[in-house]
């Protein structure tokens, strides 16, 4: 009887029932969008920001300057205990030099770098590390370099050697030689460019320095600092102490790396790390309230419409009440009816908030979104949830009526 | 005039006589173009919030002389240039940006050396107010300088063991100098290395009034790229060198770009698929009306004046739903820039319009979608009940 009730109240009135389909499918479409995207958008903002660069430096602790770091310890930046959340490493190694090209004569700073190199660490994902990830907003003309005797030149530097891609570079150190074959010139409007960059082993064996390095730039993911991360952690009781440590401050990731570097000290870059902390918190807190708004107003949405369909109905429930039906089974026929619209109209909302929210991360971000699991079923659960709150009060209503006048019209 | 007033009368009684569903539609209405309002205006204003938010990574611009080496950028990679000096002129430059009519924030500087004891070391000339605004991550231990004070990097107070209330006498070419040291500066970047005194004071130290080795310029963002502006000014200032500097400038177009573009998406996507759901409700409502629409049918009313009154009465609807929403969405949009920038938002009075604009078009969309299902039936049929 409940059945063959519900299967014409569908059949028979196609139209209502589609709109209230509509009305729920889109609130669970905005709903699921919006949870899916509200916990990755600050992650990948995240990621977004590390393109202004490197924020932690580190350098030989001896403070006189010189000093060396080992290429050996490299490696070790990707075990430590923040190693997810560093996106990025290049170490530099960088000497004076005199650069020769069609008979001028410049002296100049060159630097043994890695540009895009495959790390391969025992236990862990193989990455690239070098430049061309931690410094995304290098203009290089030409390409960047491959072999060992390739390298590229700062635009000021290229600019009075006179030379372009192509070109050679002869490179002396202490009377060493090394011919170099310039193929990209790189503009950045800093230090950059008048530097010329070769490969790290290049540049090793040109400064007789085999295996070290003088300086490694590191791209971490920090949390914003507050009062707590600003404290000194010398001061810090053993559990502050420990809170400190496992807390992503762009302090405690510098520290943290300072340890598997031997003969190190880490320094965060403050006018990369401090902006982008405060950039971060907003950006978040702005998702976090549209989230809430979106959320309020798909609810109110779908509530709505079922009210509106809910309160046209009171002949039919005036008759049913006439020909016998208690308020157990009228309520039944209802709640039965808003349950397959709303979890038909939850399915098909996530279904397309998903696609939604994977739209947006593409155009914005340039990368797939994985949705969370628990995604599904709250999705179709908050859809009944809500399209229940929305039909108790009309059906209240509609129990009170009596039916003899409502039939009366 | 009788006859539309008559119109105005039915449409107001309609409204009127059901007061539960016109409730109920002026709030759903007024939910959509709410949103509408406040998501505009948060995307609008976010645009400026950011870009005062991506100020803090410091400079766009700088100018050096023409035939001086870049030494500028964020820690790390300045490995200490071998420079002959050079120097521009702090007149020309100041007339000239005058004249180009830039908004920009600028901070001048004159790096030179001064001996102190039996070493050189390398002292940056600034004017401390304009560094207060240019490079807010300096982390200073100690207090801001005054007159005959300086600010000492981090990195070179520990190496020469000064410390904060020490005094230091700095021989310069032209003059020597007494200063008290006021703090110590840290910024993970070249600053470490440096020691800071007010510019008047270093320019009279090395004889160089007037002379200046480097400008930077806090560009704020606007419609023009960086590169052209930074082209427009080079083109004014022959004698100098004009460059953007990437690391900041680049990353933080790119930046707002993206988040221009999310704030767009968001509110598409919000406003389409609660949209649709508005005007669902509203089409739900018109639906249950077939009686009415063919008692007038009955009675003698064409189409088009059916129409009329119905779109009349979701005319209405949207027009109070459209003012109610902007007026609600314009607090919502308060509140938010007011929590997460801490300023307030603008008030825009063009956002009226588009918000009455979707309140209109979905109370209108939702009626008159349906009408045109209910216009088939059969007057007789539909009074009849069936």
């Amino acid at each position: 009887m409940l059945f063959r009730i519900l299967k014409n109240s569908f059949l028979k009135r196609p139209k209502a029932v589609f709109l209230v389909f509509l009305s729920i499918a889109m609130g669970a479409a905005v709903a699921t969008a919006f949870l899916g995207i509200a916990g990755e958008v600050s992650h990948k903002m995240a990621l977004e920001l590390r393109s202004y660069g490197a924020n932690i430096l580190l350098e030989p602790s001896a403070v006189e300057g010189g000093g060396f770091l080992r290429e050996e310890d490299l490696p070790k930046i990707k075990t430590v205990f923040w190693k997810y959340n560093i996106t990025g490493f290049t170490p530099y190694l960088f000497g004076i030099a005199e650069f020769s090209a069609g008979g001028k004569k410049e002296r100049g700073v060159v630097s043994g770098t890695w540009f895009a190199r495959q790390l391969e660490v025992p236990g862990e994902d193989p990455s690239v590390q070098g430049i061309k990830g931690i410094a995304p907003w290098w203009e290089v003309e030409g390409r960047w370099p491959e072999a060992a005797d390739e390298s590229i030149v700062g635009a000021a530097l290229a600019k009075r050697l006179n030379v372009v891609p192509g070109g050679d570079v002869t490179t002396t150190v202490r009377g060493r030689t090394q011919q170099l074959r310039i193929v990209g010139v790189v503009t950045t409007g800093g230090y950059e460019e008048e530097q010329l960059f070769a490969p790290l082993v290049t540049v090793q064996s040109l400064l007789q320095q085999q295996g070290k390095i003088s300086r490694v730039l590191v791209s971490a993911l920090t949390v914003p600092m507050d009062d707590f991360g600003k404290k000194d952690p010398a001061t810090m009781s053993k559990d502050e102490y420990e809170k400190w440590y496992c807390t992503a401050y762009v302090t405690s990731v510098a520290k943290n790396v300072e340890e598997v570097m031997a003969g190190s000290r880490a320094k965060p870059i403050w006018q990369i790390a401090s902006a982008e902390g405060a950039l971060l918190k907003k950006l978040n807190s702005v998702m976090l309230l549209l989230t809430v708004l979106a959320l309020g107003a798909s609810a109110t949405a779908v509530s709505t419409s079922l009210m509106a369909s809910m309160a046209e109905r009171s002949p039919e429930i005036a008759l049913m009440k006439a020909v016998g039906a208690d308020r157990l089974q009228i309520s039944a026929i209802f709640v039965g009816e808003t349950l397959i619209i709303s979890v038909a109209g939850g399915i098909v909302g996530y279904l397309l908030g998903d696609q939604l929210a994977g739209i947006i991360s593409r155009t914005v971000f340039n990368s797939p979104i994985s949705s969370p699991l628990w995604l599904f079923p709250t999705a179709i659960i908050s859809a009944f949830a809500v399209a229940i709150a929305g039909s108790v009060a009309p059906l209240r209503r509609a129990l009170l009526i009596e039916p003899v006048r409502v039939l009366k019209g | 005039m009788h006859r539309r007033r008559w119109l105005l009368q039915l449409v107001l009684r309609a409204l009127a006589h059901r007061k539960g569903r016109t409730v109920l539609l002026l709030a759903v209405l007024a939910m959509a173009s709410s949103l509408a309002t406040a998501l505009g205006i948060v995307s609008y204003s976010m645009e400026k919030q950011v870009a005062g938010e991506v100020r803090k990574y410091g400079a766009n611009l700088i100018i050096i002389p023409q035939s001086a080496r870049l030494d500028v950028g964020s820690g790390g990679l300045n490995f200490g240039v071998i420079t002959e000096p050079a120097y521009l002129q702090q007149r020309e430059v100041e007339d000239t940006l005058a004249r180009s009519g830039l908004k920009a924030e600028r901070s001048f500087h004159l790096r030179g050396a001064l001996h102190w004891k039996d070493a050189d070391l390398m002292v940056d000339g600034v004017n401390f107010t304009d560094i207060r605004r240019l490079f807010p991550w300096w982390q200073l231990k100690g207090n801001w300088p005054a007159t005959g004070e300086t600010v000492v990097g981090s990195d070179l107070a520990t190496r020469l063991k000064l410390k904060p209330g020490d005094t230091m006498e700095l021989v310069g070419k032209a003059q020597t100098v007494r200063l008290r040291i006021s703090g110590i500066v840290s910024s993970g970047g070249e600053e470490d290395g440096l020691l800071f005194l007010a510019l008047p004071e270093l320019q009279q130290a090395l004889g160089l009034d007037g002379q200046l080795t480097l400008v930077r310029l806090m560009v704020t963002a606007g419609d023009e790229s960086l590169k052209k502006r930074a082209d427009a000014l080079q083109l004014l200032l022959p004698s100098a060198k004009v460059n953007e500097v990437r690391q900041t400038a680049r990353t933080s177009e790119g930046l707002l770009a993206k988040v221009k573009l999310l704030m767009f998406m968001v509110t598409a996507v919000v406003l389409v698929s609660a949209g649709s759901s508005v005007a669902g409700t509203m089409s739900t409502t018109v639906l249950e009306r077939g009686k009415e629409i063919g008692l007038m049918k009955a009675m003698g009313g064409t189409r088009w004046e059916v129409m009329l009154i119905f779109c009349g009465e979701a005319a209405m609807l949207g027009f109070l739903g459209g003012l109610a929403g902007y007026l609600f969405g314009s607090a919502i949009a308060q509140f938010i820039t007011r929590t997460v920038f801490s300023a307030s938002a603008e008030f825009i009075p063009w956002f009226a319009g588009i918000s009455l604009g979707v309140s209109l078009f979905l109370a209108l969309l939702g009626s008159v979608g349906p009408m045109i299902s209910v216009f088939k039936l059969d007057p007789v049929r539909s009074l009849r009940g069936e």
